[in-house]
Formats: C-alpha cells, sequence, structure tokens
C-alpha cells in the first residue's frame, strides 16, 4: 500500500535527524547522556515517536478493514499526500533554521544550542505529526459513525460502532465477540482471544531494545560512564565551577588570609551560625557542657588566634570529637563565627565549664609544635575527602 | 463420565476474611502511628517497644503478612474451589493452614516489639518464626495441589497459574534469603554479609512485593473482575504473554533497589534494564483487567464491587509505570533514600492491594452470606474517602521527598552544602502531618467498611458448605485440533509448577553466582577489620533498634554525599556485616562514616534526649540504653557464630571475648567520665556508642591510596 510506504518514509525521515546527531557528537556522546535536558528531551521524543507508530498504525488498521479500502483510498491518498508535504516543509525549515544556530556558543541548561534546537525542533515535528494523525484518525472514526447512522448509505450491513480506544487496541467489536470467544468456561469466566494491543506491544519491544542498547552502551562499547566516572566528572566539574567562582568573589578567605572581624553585621552573622550550630556542643553562650570545651575563658585546646579557631572550625578535630565545617560553610561564614567566638572571650557566662588547654598570650607566636601537628593530621584528611 | 454431588468450603473463606479485616484494621492503625510519631516524637512513649524503629516492621509486616497475606488466602480458597470444580482438598490442611498463620502473625507482632529481629527489610522474623511460615507455606501448598489434582476441570483458569507462580517462587525467596546462624533461640546472624546480603535482600524485597504482592492478587483479579462484571476475559493471548514475561522479568530487576551503591555496575545496569521491560508485561495485566469491563463501564459507576477494583487495577497501573521510571538512574539519584518511595509503595498497597481487597470483601462477604450489602451508601462513602485519602497520603509524600533530595543536593557558589541535615528534617514535618492526614481518612474508610461488613453479615444466613455438582474428569483427554498450544501445560499442573519454577530461578542464578565466586566483584581492603566483641554487641542493638529504619549506612558517589558525610562507601567495607544495614530510607542523615564525628559524650547526651544535641530532631529518645545492662556472657556464643560465617577473629577468641569487651567498656566509661557523664561500662549505650564510633573508621584511617578507579 502507498500508504505504509508513505509512513515508513515519514519515520525515516524523522529518525535522520538523530542518526545524524549521533554520528557528529560519538566523541562527546557519553556528556550529552549526562545532561539532564537532553534525556528529558529524549525521553519525550521517544515518546512521542511510540504514540505516532500507535496513531498510525490504528489509523493502517482502520483502513485495513474492508470497508474504507473501497471508500477512502482515493481520498485518502490525495490528503495524506499533502499532509506529507506539509511536513516535508516543516522538517527542512526546521533543519535550516537549527543549523544557522550552530555558530553561536552560549549553552541552554547545559547543552549547546545546537543540540538543544536540534531536539526541540524534532519534538514539535512529532507534535504536529501526532496532531495531523489523530485529526486523520477521528475523521475516520466519524465517517465510519455517520456511516451508521445513515439509512441509505451505501447499502452496507449496519456497522458496528468502533470507538478511537477499540481502534487504539486493535480489539475485536463487541458485537462480533463471539467469533473471538474461546470454549474455556471456568466457573461462568469465559475469556476472549483479541490481539494483542499494538502499542503494549511494540512497547514491549522497544523497551527489550532499550535494555539491549542500555547494556551495550555502559558495558560493551563502554561509552556510558559508570558509577565511579560520572562522580569523579561531577566532582571535577565542581571544582572548577567553585574556583572560578571563588576568583571573583569577596568570600576567598583561608587560614593565610583570615583577620579578626568586628564588623557588627560579621559579628551578628557568626552569632547565628554559632545559635544553630555550636551551642549542643559548646553551651548557649558558649560556657562548656558535657561534650565541648568553654570557649569563654581564654584557654584554648587547639590556640585561642583567629587563625587557629578558623582552623579548628574548618578542619576540626575530628579524634577529639570536634567536625570538620568546610562543607558545611563558607570560608567568609567560618571567619564570622570564629570571629564570634573569639568575641566571646571574657564574657564570663554563668555554670562556665572549668578551663582546658593552655593559656592563650594574643602577643606571642602560636607554639611551633602545635602549627606543625595541626598541618600534619589536617591535610590527609581533607585529600581523602576530596578523593 | 457421572455427575458428581460435592460442596465447597466457604467456611475458611470466612475465617481469612475476618482475620483480613482485622488485620488490616490493626496493621493500618499501626502504619497511622508510625506516622504520627514522624511529627510528634512524644508518641514515641519513651518506650522500646512503641519506639519507630519497632513500630514501622510491625506495620509493614502486618500490611504485608497479615492483612494481603489473609486476603490472599481469602480470595484463593472462594475461587480456587470454584475454578477447579472441587472442594479443597482437606479441611485439616485448611485449618492448620489458617490457624498456622494467625499464629505466626501474633509471635511475629510480639516478637518484633520486643526487639527479636533479623533487621532484614520485609525478612525481620527471626529464624524459629521463618520455620514457622515455610511449614505453615507448604500446608498451602499441599493444600491447594490436593486440590488441583483432584479437580473436575481439565484446564487450569489463568488466576491459578498466578497462584502457583506465587506458591513456588515465594517459597524459593524465603528460604534463600532467610538462611541465617542462629546463635540463640532469638537472635541469629544472616549467612550472607554486605554487598552479598544487600543483592539476596533486595532479589528477595522486591520479589516479595512481585509475588506476594502482585502475583496472588493478579489472580484474584482474573477471577474476581470478570465474575463481578459478568464478562469474558478480554485477551486469552494476553493472558499467555504477559504471565511468562511478568515472572521472568520480575525476579532480575531486585538491583534497582541498589542503584549508585557499592553493588558491582553490571548488577545495577541489569535491575535497569530488567526494570524497564517491565512495563509491558505488569500492563498486560492492568489492560487485561480493564479491557474486561468494555461494554460494562455504565455498570462500574453503578456497582461498588467494580468501582474498587477499576481503581485498584489503575493504582496498579500507575505504581507499576513509576517503578521502571524510579529504576533509572537518574531518576533514583533523587529520588532513593526519601519520602518519594514511601509514596510510591502506598500507591500500589493502598490503591493495588488494598482497594482490590475490599473490592473482593464487599463481593465475597454479601455471597456467602445470601444477602446484599447492609449500605451502598457507606460503601460509596469508603469508596471516595478512600480513594481521598491515598491522594492526601501520596501528594505530600511525593512533594516532600522531591524536596528533601533537592535540599539535600544544593550547593552554594562557593561550594558549601546548603543545608545542614537537620534543616531538611524540620522542612518535612508539615508534609508529615498531611500524610497522616491522608491515612487518617484512609484508615476511616476501612473501619467503615468493618461496621458495613458485619451490618451484612448480621442481615444474612451463612452457608458453611455451598453444595453444588460438576462432571467427573474423564481419564483420556482429547485434545481439540486447533487447541493453543499453552493448553498443554495447562492441563499438567506438576510441569507447570516446574517450568514455572525454574523461570523464576534464572534470574537470581545469573546474579547470585557472579556475585558469590567473582572475587573482583568484592575488592578487599586490607584495612578493613572485624568489630571488636563490644561493637558487634553494639551492632546487634543497633539492629534491634530498628535504627536501619530511619539511617542508612551507604554514602552513594555523588558530591553531595561525599561533602555531607565523606569518602562514598565501597564494597570492601562491608564483608563482616551480617546482616547488612544499608537501609532504603534517611529521615535521620546517613551513618556510614559516623565514627569519630562527635565525641562519646555527644552520643550520651543524644541518645537521651536527641533534641538536646539537634534541636528540632524528631528522633525519639532511647533511654532505656542507658538503663538497661549487655549480655556480656553471650558474646562467647555470637564470636563463634561469626567464625562460622568466616569472619577472622583468631582461633579460641570468643574465649577471651569477654575480656576485651569489658577493656573497651571501661574506656569508653572512662572517657565519659572525662565529660563529666558518669556511667557504667555494662550499660547498652556503652555498646551502642562503641558500634557508632567504629562506623566507617577503618578505611578513614587506612594510609593505603583508596582505589577509585
Amino acid at each position: 500500500m502507498k500508504y505504509m510506504s508513505n509512513t515508513k518514509w515519514l519515520f525515516l525521515m524523522m529518525m535522520a535527524p538523530v542518526f545524524g546527531w549521533a554520528q557528529q557528537s560519538q566523541s562527546a556522546g557519553s556528556t550529552y547522556f549526562s545532561n539532564a535536558l537532553f534525556n528529558t528531551l529524549m525521553v519525550v521524543i521517544i515518546m512521542l515517536l511510540i504514540l505516532v507508530i500507535v496513531l498510525s498504525n490504528s489509523i493502517r488498521n482502520i483502513i485495513q478493514s474492508d470497508y474504507f479500502k473501497e471508500r477512502y483510498k482515493k481520498m485518502r491518498e490525495m490528503q495524506s499526500g499533502k499532509n506529507l508535504m506539509v511536513l516535508f516543509l516543516v522538517l527542512f525549515a526546521s533543519q535550516v533554521q537549527a543549523q544557522t544556530a550552530v555558530a553561536a556558543d552560549s549553552r541552554i541548561g547545559g547543552l549547546d544550542q545546537f543540540t538543544f534546537y536540534f531536539l526541540l525542533s524534532i519534538i514539535l515535528l512529532e507534535v504536529i505529526v501526532v496532531i495531523l494523525l489523530f485529526n486523520i484518525l477521528r475523521t475516520y472514526t466519524k465517517n465510519e459513525l455517520s456511516v451508521v447512522m445513515q439509512p441509505d448509505a451505501q447499502a452496507a450491513p449496519a456497522k458496528p460502532e468502533r470507538t478511537i480506544m477499540d481502534v487504539f487496541n486493535a480489539s475485536v467489536e463487541i458485537e462480533k465477540e463471539e467469533e473471538i470467544m474461546l470454549d474455556h468456561d471456568y466457573d461462568g469466566i469465559k475469556e476472549l482471544d483479541n490481539n494483542l494491543p499494538p502499542w503494549w506491544k511494540y512497547g514491549f519491544y522497544l523497551t527489550i531494545l532499550v535494555g539491549v542498547v542500555y547494556l551495550i552502551h555502559y558495558h560493551v562499547t563502554g561509552t556510558g560512564d559508570l558509577q565511579v566516572a560520572e562522580y569523579n566528572k561531577e566532582v571535577a566539574k565542581a571544582k572548577l565551577e567553585v574556583e572560578e567562582f571563588m576568583r571573583t568573589s569577596a568570600n576567598n578567605v583561608d587560614e593565610t588570609s583570615v583577620k579578626y572581624l568586628t564588623a557588627s553585621t560579621d559579628l551578628d552573622a557568626g552569632s547565628k551560625i554559632f545559635v544553630a550550630n555550636c551551642v549542643a556542643c559548646h553551651g548557649k553562650a558558649g560556657e562548656g557542657n558535657t561534650v565541648g570545651p568553654n570557649l569563654t575563658d581564654n584557654y584554648w585546646l587547639h590556640g585561642g588566634s583567629i587563625v587557629d579557631i578558623f582552623k579548628t572550625v574548618k578542619y576540626g578535630w575530628p579524634d577529639k570529637g570536634m567536625k570538620s565545617w568546610k562543607e558545611d560553610f563558607s570560608p567568609m561564614q567560618i571567619a564570622q563565627v570564629a570571629s564570634y567566638i573569639k568575641s566571646l572571650v571574657g564574657s564570663n557566662p554563668p555554670n562556665a565549664k572549668a578551663a582546658q588547654g593552655d593559656l592563650f598570650n594574643e602577643g606571642a607566636a602560636p607554639a611551633p609544635a602545635d602549627s606543625t601537628q595541626t598541618g600534619a593530621t589536617t591535610a590527609p584528611a581533607d585529600s581523602l575527602q576530596k578523593k | 463420565m457421572e455427575l458428581q454431588k460435592f460442596s465447597y468450603d466457604n467456611k475458611i473463606v470466612k475465617q481469612f476474611a475476618y482475620a483480613t479485616m482485622l488485620w488490616g484494621l490493626v496493621g493500618m492503625l499501626v502504619g497511622l502511628i508510625a506516622a504520627l510519631q514522624l511529627f510528634i516524637p512524644a508518641l514515641n512513649f519513651d518506650l522500646p517497644y512503641t519506639s519507630f524503629g519497632r513500630l514501622r516492621p510491625i506495620h509493614t509486616n502486618a500490611v504485608i503478612f497479615a492483612f494481603v497475606g489473609n486476603g490472599i488466602f481469602m480470595g484463593v480458597y472462594y475461587s480456587l474451589q470454584r475454578l477447579l470444580k472441587a472442594r479443597m482438598f482437606s479441611d485439616f490442611l485448611s485449618a492448620i493452614h489458617f490457624w498456622g498463620w494467625q499464629l505466626i502473625i501474633v509471635l511475629a507482632a510480639l516478637s518484633l516489639a520486643l526487639g527479636y529481629t533479623t533487621g532484614k527489610e520485609y525478612a525481620e522474623l527471626e529464624w524459629p518464626i521463618d520455620i514457622l511460615i515455610t511449614l505453615i507455606w507448604v500446608v498451602f501448598g499441599w493444600n491447594m495441589f490436593g486440590t488441583i489434582i483432584r479437580r473436575r476441570e481439565r484446564h487450569l483458569y489463568v488466576a491459578i497459574w498466578f497462584y502457583i507462580a506465587t506458591l513456588v517462587t515465594v517459597a524459593m525467596l524465603h528460604i534463600v534469603n532467610s538462611i541465617e546462624i542462629p546463635v540463640s533461640l532469638t537472635k541469629s546472624y544472616s549467612w550472607y554479609a554486605g554487598v552479598q546480603d544487600a543483592l539476596v535482600q533486595w532479589w528477595y524485597g522486591h520479589n516479595a512485593v512481585a509475588f506476594f504482592l502482585t502475583t496472588p492478587y493478579l489472580g484474584l483479579m482474573y477471577y474476581f473482575i470478570p465474575k463481578a462484571a459478568n464478562r469474558p476475559v478480554y485477551s486469552y493471548r494476553l493472558s499467555i504473554i504477559h504471565f511468562w514475561a511478568l515472572i521472568f522479568l520480575y525476579i532480575w530487576a531486585g538491583p534497582h533497589h541498589l542503584l549508585y551503591t557499592s553493588v558491582p555496575d553490571w548488577a545495577q545496569s541489569l535491575g535497569v534494564v530488567f526494570s524497564v521491560m517491565l512495563i509491558a508485561p505488569s500492563w498486560g495485566g492492568m489492560i487485561n483487567g480493564l479491557l474486561t469491563l468494555r461494554g460494562v463501564w455504565d455498570k462500574v459507576r453503578e456497582d461498588i464491587v467494580l468501582k474498587f477494583m477499576v481503581v485498584a487495577v489503575t493504582a496498579y497501573g500507575m505504581a507499576t509505570f513509576e517503578g521502571p521510571m524510579l529504576s533509572l538512574k537518574s531518576v533514583n539519584a533523587i529520588a532513593h533514600f526519601t519520602d518519594w518511595i514511601v509514596a510510591h509503595v502506598h500507591v500500589g498497597a493502598l490503591g493495588w492491594n488494598g482497594f482490590l481487597t475490599f473490592g473482593i470483601l464487599y463481593y465475597l462477604i454479601p455471597k456467602m452470606f445470601n444477602t446484599r450489602l447492609y449500605s451502598n451508601k457507606l460503601a460509596n462513602l469508603h469508596f471516595w474517602i478512600g480513594t481521598l485519602g491515598i491522594l492526601l497520603y501520596a501528594v505530600p509524600m511525593y512533594w516532600a521527598g522531591f524536596m528533601q533530595s533537592s535540599m539535600w543536593k544544593d550547593f552554594t557558589p562557593e561550594g558549601q552544602l546548603k543545608w545542614q541535615f537537620l534543616d531538611t528534617v524540620t522542612k518535612m514535618i508539615p508534609f508529615y502531618a498531611a500524610r497522616a492526614v491522608g491515612g487518617t481518612l484512609y484508615l476511616t474508610g476501612v473501619i467503615i467498611m468493618t461496621y458495613n461488613l458485619i451490618k451484612t453479615v448480621k442481615m444474612g444466613s451463612f452457608t458453611a458448605n455451598e453444595e453444588t455438582e460438576a462432571m467427573a474428569l474423564s481419564g483420556e483427554y482429547h485434545s481439540h485440533a486447533k487447541d493453543h498450544w499453552h493448553r498443554w501445560i495447562e492441563r499438567k499442573p506438576i510441569q507447570f509448577m516446574i517450568v514455572s519454577l525454574v523461570v523464576v530461578a534464572i534470574g537470581g542464578v545469573i546474579e547470585f553466582v557472579p556475585a558469590f565466586l567473582v572475587k573482583s566483584n568484592i575488592p578487599t581492603i586490607s584495612s578493613v577489620k572485624p568489630y571488636t566483641p563490644l561493637e558487634l554487641e553494639g551492632r546487634d542493638i543497633y539492629v534491634r533498634e530498628g535504627c536501619y529504619t530511619c539511617h542508612s549506612q551507604m554514602i552513594r558517589p555523588f558530591r553531595s554525599e561525599t561533602a555531607r558525610y565523606g569518602e562514598y562507601s565501597k564494597a570492601g567495607e562491608f564483608v563482616y556485616d551480617h546482616p547488612f544495614q544499608w537501609g532504603s530510607k534517611r529521615t535521620g542523615p546517613d551513618l556510614a562514616r559516623e565514627g569519630g564525628k562527635y565525641p562519646d559524650s555527644w552520643h550520651y547526651n543524644h541518645m537521651l534526649e536527641p533534641n538536646s544535641m539537634s534541636p528540632g530532631s524528631i528522633m525519639p529518645t532511647y533511654s532505656w540504653l542507658l538503663d538497661d545492662d549487655f549480655q556480656a556472657s553471650g558474646i562467647g556464643a555470637k564470636i563463634r557464630a561469626m567464625q562460622t560465617l568466616g569472619v577472622p577473629y583468631p582461633e579460641g577468641y570468643d574465649k577471651i571475648a569477654e575480656a576485651d569487651m569489658m577493656k573497651q567498656a571501661e574506656q569508653i566509661a572512662a572517657s565519659l567520665k572525662k565529660d563529666g557523664i558518669e556511667t557504667d561500662a555494662q550499660k547498652e549505650i556503652v555498646a551502642v556508642i562503641a558500634y557508632l564510633q567504629r562506623l566507617g573508621k577503618d578505611i578513614k584511617n587506612a594510609d593505603q591510596t583508596l582505589t577509585t578507579k
């Protein structure tokens, strides 16, 4: 049938851009698949494609039913010919459009513009096809109905009603059920032998195909990133982004550049962080409790200079139960909370815990033994986490 | 051929029906309490027996094995007799089955409340109950096959195919997953460890959903929908294809519960692709059910039984589409460990299992009591209130799950996590409350149904033995020339059973054998050492209290997780974990690298009053850990059991383990004392602290570079 060849054409046309894209991006294939937008668009494309297949199958089913074969043959050829012409035009138009967009290098949702518009135009195209097919289908089922309604129509025997659902599922009409009734009878339950709904059957094939392609993608050709590779890429990418951001940000403080911040805005910000995160172990006023040491006296377990406090908060002392907060707060925030803690010294809150550690003397240089130890224990822990 | 007179046994059906209603009410009530506990922690009552960690397994076991279990048996005992034109094989076996199953339920509820648990989800029951389950299941199978052998119907109807598949597969799953080594009457260790235990457990867990919550209910659907609608089944061909495809494919999909974990990549990929392939076979059942109603949709609007069943089948379709979607890695990365999964499960449980059961009850009770339903109005009210309940349950949980996951993954531009874990918990409170409203509505519906059915029972008169007659089967079968090829196996129940067992065994064998035999699947890490006796004891308490119901121990390879919890988990870290404790839900934070994060005193205060250390926490208090002594004398037996399982404690270590244990306990007591906390070294809290402080330490301390490929 001519119609069939037309549909095949249509599918080829629709697939062509996909193949074209696949060839283009062979080297970059894995990055595309790790892009959420790309995956979403692909899923939409595939879903619509299934819908197109189902609809055209349904139409074929109607066309092939004896009655319509005769009546609509000529008319349909003309009509769908026109439809297809429109599709061709749309397709080419969109391709041209997409190609002109290649030059720009700004990205949309992590996809280059070319790919994005390419996929978008495929979706648009598919939507148009679906609408057209659906219209054709509706016209046919409606005509079928009107034939039934008109008593003087072409002397055809009363044609049973076929709903769109029946057509979708390729079901036998309820009135004709006897023809496919099996001789099974279980406690009065009888069984029909309807066709497998085509959309279900082809959907099943499609999922199997997806399964095979998936396994090949990840485990045979190795084009897909398995989880560790994916993770390493994610971390590397984030590291670059953060570095890029920090280069331009005023937020960039570390233990070599941290200063005691005395501005009230900074101390307020530090106080907020302290109340939300530190009071459980160090008490509401920093007086210390059964867990953490008193922060209001001038005795320190790990040094009382702003640099020492900054480092203690940033890297923690995991062996003594102080966790590292560097993944929780920005360097500036850590500087703020460290400054707030330093501002607490000498506040003499009630119920203060007994002093622990060494008396800190602002003027004196930090004990050399202590500082080397800090460097030695925090550095490996840090690198371990990053790996 | 002679016409034989016999009767159907309705009494056993009635018993199972009553049990279904009773346990349904109990199981859902416990679920509601657990839901309330999540935003009103005081409802844990500061008692071990009613704390969330123990109630949650009681809830899941009660609704799965007590409510749905009795529902299965109710429907099977009713339909099997009629589909085979034979009375149940033995009334005695039926009675043993019924009372045995109720005994198991009671023992389960008691033992779980007392903290006797294996710590494997949906398989928490300890070994003596496991054995009892096996025996009762054999009685069920014996009774079922006895009836099949004595049938007066040549061919087995599709419902019975599903019953047979259920019978053999549940037996296989239960036995393989429950292999454990007993330490005492109430304590055992899983035979498998770590990654292997996880694979076996989720092969079981996933297929418990498949073969306890799905296949038997599909069988029931195939009987009760055509009966209630008085319509022929839509497509015999579809039945055949979707049945075999479903049971074959389902078994493979277990690893989709373990995506982005330490399970080998190939196993994860199998889990993904088989889940995707499952869409069509699952939907085959839905289509066949819904299209059977072709031509009687006007009746569906009137008939309460059909109404419930249509919603049930639709919920089934939604859940079985959502499942494969959740198995896609990109979706799973968001949804796993969140309440999204809880919503997904409850669409299946409340919609599919619940509503189908209600439909069957509304159909069966009036029929067996020769009367009409007491009140259609009440039944309609139940229908609407139940549907609304499902929506109000599911929607907030979907929303909340997605929201919490997004918060977990949020980074500031400076590269810090945007939210503390606790921030994400406090944001959940309104959603937990909304969910509880949905649950309350649903439970209210069930109470209305129970009232309605009790009234119906009072109106009618029960026929215990329903008289009927049928032709005996003649010895020889002369097949029709045009018989479908599948008719052959429908005449051969034993062959049917064997073939279905082979079909369901394939997936498991292919996934397990390499995971157990190929060394490279679980690379060893030399710094990972067995637990000390005190840590082992602490771990047992961790399992006993059901900590795994809220805390995972599996850091997935995502930037957001390694930033929050530390290096992602490696397969080699879990080789001494009998059972594994990866968990499936993060109501609280992951604990895989909890060791050393906080001082001992923090944990002590936190167990006594979680809010003191984590303001706003919804964790219940565990004050009894501070009061109760651990059993130091029992440690020798535990060490010996571990040695049997291949954990390399030195020869004769069981003799000195107790001394080692007390030495470590004294150290922890001393460290607590330094922070001003006086405690006896013998208290359970000391063992728990020892365990928590060990978590994840092995590779933290390791000098070696980690294999990150």
